[in-house]
Formats: structure tokens, C-alpha cells, sequence
């Protein structure tokens, strides 16, 4: 397991939809492993999608415990194959930055509540309900798995470059 | 910009105000395309009926301001454009990000003279930075509404509370709403 880059626009595979994962093959332990390894290495990071880190297939981590909004309420590490959202309510804006679209940030409309469905690093079901930040952050990740970035999202330039520093 | 310091760039700030029309974009961003200028930072809106851009233009040096103007000034006289070039020093380039708690202060009442004054005086006075401001008139005729929407960053060791008690009494005054509200940028 190892930190690994994180991919940074416009490299071509933030842009790919990714394939599903076999959860009957072994090799995903791997990259389950280096998705967390690289969410916690990163400054104040709460998730990481696999082609950030040049993967592209339907897997990534998500980790809300730590953060000032998520600690409320979150389902500690989540690791999440082929997640799929089957239900969402409520709207809420919140201002997101990326770590493969370095110093800048923007406002973006995500679901304040969600059903999600996912296979987790042992290759067992599950469906959750998550709220707030932590939905946000689900939200967040799984665009990546359809090439989608917060910049896709993102209604006026206006308000922006703030410095990592800002974060948190 | 994550890089600040181009030595071989030269700067300017360029703003061009015209009677709103198809084409101003396109007409004044040609004539910095022909020059081999690039658009660095930019803002650019309707406001009444005209259309007002705001440019930070990057060239290759040498270059001189005179040659930028004097290009704009043959698309003047064509189309009724203002522009005005400004050279900008290697410390106007930079932005500054220093200080704490980022928020949005909105201000609505009916409209009298002095809200964004008096709302900006009370904000300037305790180092809070307005990193954007827009105002609007809104309501009736009869009952012209005035709205102030900002965007600030609060010195370090001023909590977005703070910034709120500063401006209660203002509420008062003015006869306004004013509500303060933290934005935390996440990082995903």
C-alpha cells in the first residue's frame, strides 16, 4: 500500500467514466489500500476517488470523521465499490475545492441527504443513508467516477482562488 | 495563478465600459488576441445598460502600455468604447490571502443614502478585507429596496460573531437586515 499522486487536471483521466470493479478479484485490495493511504496523506483530505490516482474504476474512500462539519454525524471510513446513489433530498450549497484542481474553489449545489449503495472492501453489500457534509463528500467522489468535476458544477467563477491554507 | 512572479510578463489592468451590445467580449478580447496578450484574471457584467469589464492583461516583455491603448483607442472611435490601461507594479499582481474566517454579509432595506458607506466604513475600520461587492436596486418604484450582497475575509482573531455584533447597531440605524454567514471552503 502507498501514497500515491494525486492526478491533477487536465490530465485526461479525471475526464474518463470509469468501469465497474469485480469485487471477486483480489488485485482492488491494493488500490482500496492506496485510496486510503492518499486520503490521509492529504492536507485536511476527506476522500478520494480512484482516477485521482489514476485508476479509472468505480471505487473510492471517503472519510468525514475528523472534519469540523462532518464529525456530527458520518459513518467513519467508507470504502465504497461501484457506489450507486438510489435516493436524494434536499439541496444545500457549499463552497468545494478539489485536490486535482489545486487553489481554487467554487460553489457548488449537492443532495443534503442520500441513499447510496455500495460494496465495501470485504466484498459485503451495503446501502446507508448519509446527510451533510458527509453526503457532500460521497457526492463529490463518485462525480469523479463519471468524470465529472466540481468545475462541471459550478455556476459563476466569481468567488474563487483561496489558498489551501483556507481549507478546513 | 499559482505562480506569482513572471519576470519576462509585464502587467495591466484594463477597463472597458460600453452601451450594452452583442459583441463587446468578442471585439475587445480580439484586439488583446492580435497583441498576443493574455487574460489572466477578469470580471466582467451588465450593470444599468451598460456592460463593464474589469481585465488583468499579461504581455511577453518588452511591450509598452502606449502600444495597448493606442490599439483600443482605433476600436473606440469605431464603437463608443471607454478603456482605460493601467501598468500594474510586480506587488499589485500578487493576491494577498492573509486572514482568517471567510463570510457573506448581505444588506437589504428600503433604500436610503449611505448603506454601503456607512456598512463598508464599520467593516474597513476593523481590517475586514470585501473581496466582492454587488448592489442592487430592487422593489417598487414606490418602494425602492436597496440590497448589498459582500464577500470578506475577517482578520485573523475576529470570529464571524464578531463581524456580526459590528454591524447590529447598523440595523438599527439604517432601518436594514444584515445577516453575516461563515462560508468553510471544504477540500475534497
Amino acid at each position: 500500500m502507498a501514497v500515491r499522486n494525486i492526478l491533477l487536471y487536465p490530465s485526461p483521466l479525471l475526464k474518463t467514466v470509469c468501469s465497474p470493479v469485480d469485487p471477486a478479484d483480489p488485485a482492488f485490495q491494493y488500490l482500496v489500500g492506496d485510496l486510503i493511504d492518499t486520503m490521509r496523506d492529504g492536507p485536511g483530505s476527506v476522500g478520494v476517488a480512484a482516477p485521482q490516482i489514476g485508476v479509472t474504476l468505480r471505487a473510492c474512500v471517503v472519510d468525514v470523521s475528523s472534519s469540523r462539519q462532518g464529525k456530527e454525524s458520518n459513518h467513519g471510513l467508507l470504502v465504497m465499490l461501484n457506489p450507486e446513489i438510489t435516493e436524494r433530498s434536499g439541496a444545500a450549497v457549499m463552497r468545494e475545492g478539489c485536490m486535482s484542481v489545486p487553489d481554487y474553489t467554487g460553489d457548488v449545489e449537492r443532495a443534503t441527504e442520500i441513499r447510496v449503495r455500495f460494496i465495501d472492501g470485504d466484498g459485503v453489500p451495503h446501502e446507508i443513508m448519509a446527510s451533510g457534509f458527509e453526503a457532500v463528500a460521497i457526492q463529490h467522489e463518485m462525480d469523479h467516477l463519471d468524470g465529472i468535476l466540481f468545475l462541471d458544477r459550478i455556476s459563476s467563477l466569481k468567488t474563487g482562488l483561496f489558498r489551501r491554507k483556507n481549507y478546513r | 495563478m499559482s505562480e506569482c512572479r513572471k519576470e519576462n510578463l509585464v502587467h495591466f489592468a484594463v477597463t472597458i465600459i460600453s452601451k450594452d451590445r452583442p459583441g463587446i467580449v468578442a471585439d475587445t478580447t480580439e484586439v488583446l488576441f492580435r497583441l498576443g496578450c493574455n487574460i489572466e484574471d477578469s470580471s466582467c457584467t451588465m450593470l444599468g445598460g451598460d456592460f463593464a469589464m474589469i481585465l488583468i492583461v499579461s504581455h511577453a516583455k518588452p511591450f509598452l502600455k502606449a502600444q495597448l491603448a493606442d490599439e483600443f483607442r482605433s476600436l473606440h472611435g469605431l464603437t463608443g468604447l471607454t478603456v482605460q490601461v493601467r501598468h500594474l507594479t510586480e506587488d499589485e499582481i500578487c493576491p494577498v490571502r492573509d486572514g482568517g474566517e471567510l463570510c457573506i454579509i448581505s444588506v437589504y432595506g428600503s433604500d436610503r443614502p449611505g448603506i454601503v458607506y456607512r456598512v463598508t466604513r464599520a467593516l474597513a475600520d476593523r481590517r475586514v478585507n470585501i473581496t466582492d461587492l454587488n448592489t442592487r436596486l430592487i422593489g417598487s418604484r414606490e418602494e425602492p429596496v436597496y440590497v448589498l450582497m459582500l464577500e470578506a475575509v475577517l482578520p485573523a482573531g475576529l470570529a464571524v460573531e464578531d463581524a456580526e455584533g459590528l454591524l447590529e447597531k447598523l440595523k438599527k440605524e439604517l432601518n436594514v437586515e444584515i445577516s453575516v454567514r461563515a462560508i468553510t471552503p471544504v477540500s475534497l
